[in-house]
């Protein structure tokens, strides 16, 4: 029984995740640690965990400079832009294209998991891409914004 | 709508009174928190965090608050014993409102308190102020796991719960939020494993809670927290309980308008007029509970709810009955056709009985319920004015009924007088509550006692009014409702009505015999959506003086999948389930009534 419509669910688990990707992406530039350190780091008393030398660029893209949490932030407000939408997107094809937000989910998911306050933005995003994936399989498409047609809840 | 959200919020001081004490209370628990964490000697070694330690713990105390809170609301069988005793303090009819307000301060404290346990979690690794690294505390210690599965179980129940998906898919939200239920045993095991402690490692005993206390200083808020679960889920099995003792599907009736009323037998079923009940057909869905107002009076020997086919669940139970969307789509367009009066004086077509006599079986239901305040207080009043606007016309079904028994054991209590508002957009629609009215109407000896007032609103063509003008004219019916009451066009405008009643009761006409009183009660019971609300709550303050005392309060509750959705049109239709009270389509609405 019912008609769950996918990607209008999508779009909700989208903007979840895409704004605690910002958040994450925020934090990372003060709290900056690569997640996967802990793959032949060594733990130093104090100090935390030492990196394998292996890791070595995704500590300058992470740690040295936070390039990985900025591109991540700002893709996810990109992200954000084109959900919410933002007015310039609202008649936009960008707005109403599946496998576009696939993409971009895609990759925000893989910036999100490599920085260590990215993982829940990862695993939302993966949701979301689970359900636009499933939106495109079942055929649905978003239809074109409509124009204003009067305001409700007057007496 | 059209008010602003400060002037809302802030402008009226019940609403105003909410805020300070609800978000003054979270503000309140979170210094405290914070500030007893940063007091806490026994803490040293974790205090050296600073203040992402006092963060979290703050926003962790909040966080135990509204884990206890939030399942308040939805203990709706206790509310309803509660809810008369309370009516000053809170309405208690907006509980759904104050779950979601809960929820939305949920959401807000976990990102506050998940963001400093981050920093929290980076610090002890670098200090290894505890020997861990950041990811065995995220990931293999029950605060983590707890934490992060109850964020993930967050992100479900919210997006699933948001207006849209309910109304396209009520399963899904329906289903989704029952991962309440793990969301609770996280909440409630979250500090376990001695996480807050001043030890170095953690203090474990053999004997239930299995930590001590004497090294393990969380607040160890699931003493407190766990009895609202423990309510809810006591409610939820006596519910299930209830819900299984003997019922049956006596009869359906399947009128000309296209609504199916169900009549069920349930001896243990009691309620008063103008709530609402949920009901289950397990062979259309096992686990769907549905709910609809209750349409029959308290002594009518059935119970009655009128369904009309505008959901996936609602089309299934006519295909059940044998009386499918095609075949109630045929009788509609009929008796939208026959607006004479036949002969044998039913209106409109005929009903279709079905019973067991018809041969066909009926299926297996289940009711749960009453919820819902009671209509009760009409009968205190000397001057009962009720107002059902479009879709919240349904619980005076139950009340008019109701009026109509007890007047007819002269049983009425105070009440003398009743103005009966019925605002629709297009009245034929609502045929079956229409033979209703007329029912009524014929059975009133006193002439003065009921009086119906229809309003149409929607614009009425030309042909329309031609009709109306030739045709009305002597006609012992009106043309339209073929009720006696004459119907009126257009909103009606409470200020001049509210004015009317006023004069005619100060001057002593209006009820024969009430100048000895010293004053009169007038109380307004609506149900409908909220700008009427406001206007209506606008006459009757205006008109209230030294012997009128005119009140609005609210009777029953908008559920979108009643009978009386009919008048949806094709953009609404989609409205079909919401959440089990509903309050109209709209905010405005539930913010008014909290307003009042």
């Amino acid at each position: 029984m019912g008609n769950l419509v996918w990607h209008e669910y999508a779009r909700l688990v989208t903007i979840t995740a895409s704004a605690y990707a910002v958040w994450a992406g925020f934090f990372a530039l003060f709290y900056r640690k690569f997640f996967w350190d802990f793959v032949g780091g060594t733990l130093r008393d104090p100090g935390g965990l030492q990196p394998a030398p292996s890791a070595a660029i995704f500590i300058f893209l992470i740690v040295k400079l936070p390039i990985i949490p900025i591109i991540s932030a700002i893709l996810a407000l990109v992200i954000l832009a084109v959900e919410f939408p933002l007015y310039i997107f609202k008649d936009s094809a960008l707005h109403r294209s599946f496998a576009l937000k696939i993409v971009m989910l895609v990759f925000q998911t893989f910036f999100n998991i490599l920085f260590y306050q990215g993982t829940n933005a990862a695993l939302w995003s993966m949701i979301a891409i689970i359900c636009y994936t499933r939106a495109i399989a079942l055929g649905e498409t978003k239809a074109e914004a409509k124009d204003n047609r009067g305001k409700g809840g007057r007496a | 709508m059209g008010e602003s959200w400060f002037k809302r919020e802030f402008g009226t001081p019940r609403r105003l009174a909410f805020n300070l004490i609800f978000y003054g209370l979270h503000f309140f628990l979170f210094g405290y928190g914070w500030h007893s964490q940063a007091t806490n000697t026994k803490l040293a070694a974790l205090n050296g965090l600073k203040f992402s330690v006092w963060t979290s713990r703050g926003a962790g105390l909040v966080l135990a608050f509204d884990g206890g809170l939030i399942l308040i609301p939805m203990l709706r069988n206790i509310i309803k014993v509660v809810r008369p005793k309370l009516t000053w303090l809170f309405p208690a009819d907006e509980n759904i409102w104050f779950h979601r307000q809960v929820a939305y301060s949920m959401a807000f404290w976990a990102m506050v308190h998940t963001t400093a346990h981050y920093v929290n979690f980076i610090n002890v690794e670098r200090t290894q102020v505890r020997k861990q690294i950041a990811l065995q505390i995220h990931y293999t210690q029950p605060g983590g796991i707890t934490g992060h599965f109850m964020l993930l179980i967050m992100l479900l129940m919210y997006t699933t719960a948001s207006q849209k998906i309910r109304t396209q898919c009520f399963e899904a939200f329906w289903y989704t939020h029952h991962l309440a239920f793990f969301f609770m045993l996280g909440l409630y095991t979250h500090a376990t494993g001695c996480f807050v402690r001043d030890s170095v490692d953690p203090d474990y005993i053999k004997s239930f809670p299995f930590y001590s206390t004497e090294h393990c200083l969380g607040y160890l808020s699931w003493r407190y927290t766990i009895w609202p679960g423990i309510l809810y889920f006591g409610e939820r099995m006596w519910r299930e309980y209830r819900a299984r003792r003997s019922t049956r599907l006596s009869k359906v009736l399947v009128h000309p308008s296209g609504a199916m009323e169900l009549r069920i037998l349930k001896p243990s079923f009691k309620y008063t007029a103008g709530q609402w009940l949920f009901i289950n057909v397990p062979e259309i869905s096992t686990f769907q509970w549905h709910p609809f107002t209750i349409t029959s009076a308290p002594k009518d020997p059935y119970v009655s709810i009128h369904i009309r086919q505008v959901g996936d669940w609602t089309r299934a139970l006519g295909d059940r009955l044998g009386v499918g969307p095609s075949v109630v789509a045929s009788m509609t367009s009929a008796a939208m056709k026959g607006t004479e009066k036949s002969e044998n004086g039913s209106l409109r077509g005929d009903f279709v009985e079905l019973d067991a006599s018809s041969g066909l079986s009926l299926p297996q239901v289940r009711i749960d319920g009453p919820f819902g305040a009671p209509a009760e207080d009409v009968f205190g009043v000397q001057v009962a004015v009720l107002v059902g606007a479009g879709i919240g016309v349904t619980p005076f079904a139950s009340i008019l009924k109701d009026i109509w028994y007890r007047q007819r054991q002269g049983n009425c209590g105070s009440l003398r007088r009743v103005e009966f508002f019925w605002i629709c957009r297009d009245a034929p629609s609502f045929g079956w509550f229409q033979s209703l009215l007329s029912e009524i109407e014929a059975a009133q000896a006193d002439p003065n006692f009921l009086r119906i007032n229809v309003y149409l609103t929607q614009k009425i063509s030309e042909d329309m009014l031609w009709n109306i003008a030739v045709n009305d004219a002597g006609a012992e019916y009106d043309p339209l409702t073929l009720l006696r009451s004459r119907t009126m066009f257009g909103r009606p405008d409470w200020m001049t009505i509210y004015q009317q009643m006023r004069q005619a009761i100060e001057s002593g006409q209006y009820i024969p015999g009430s100048t000895s009183q010293l004053k009169t009660k007038v109380g307004t019971y609506f149900c409908g959506a909220g700008a009427i609300a406001k206007a209506l709550k606008e006459a009757c303050d205006h008109h209230s003086c030294a012997q009128v005392h005119a009140f609005l309060s609210m009777a029953g509750i908008l559920l979108l999948n009643d009978a009386s959705g009919a008048f949806l049109s094709e953009r609404r239709e989609r409205v079909r389930w919401t959440d089990t009270p509903l309050y109209a389509t709209t905010n405005s609405h539930v913010n008014l009534r909290f307003a009042m």
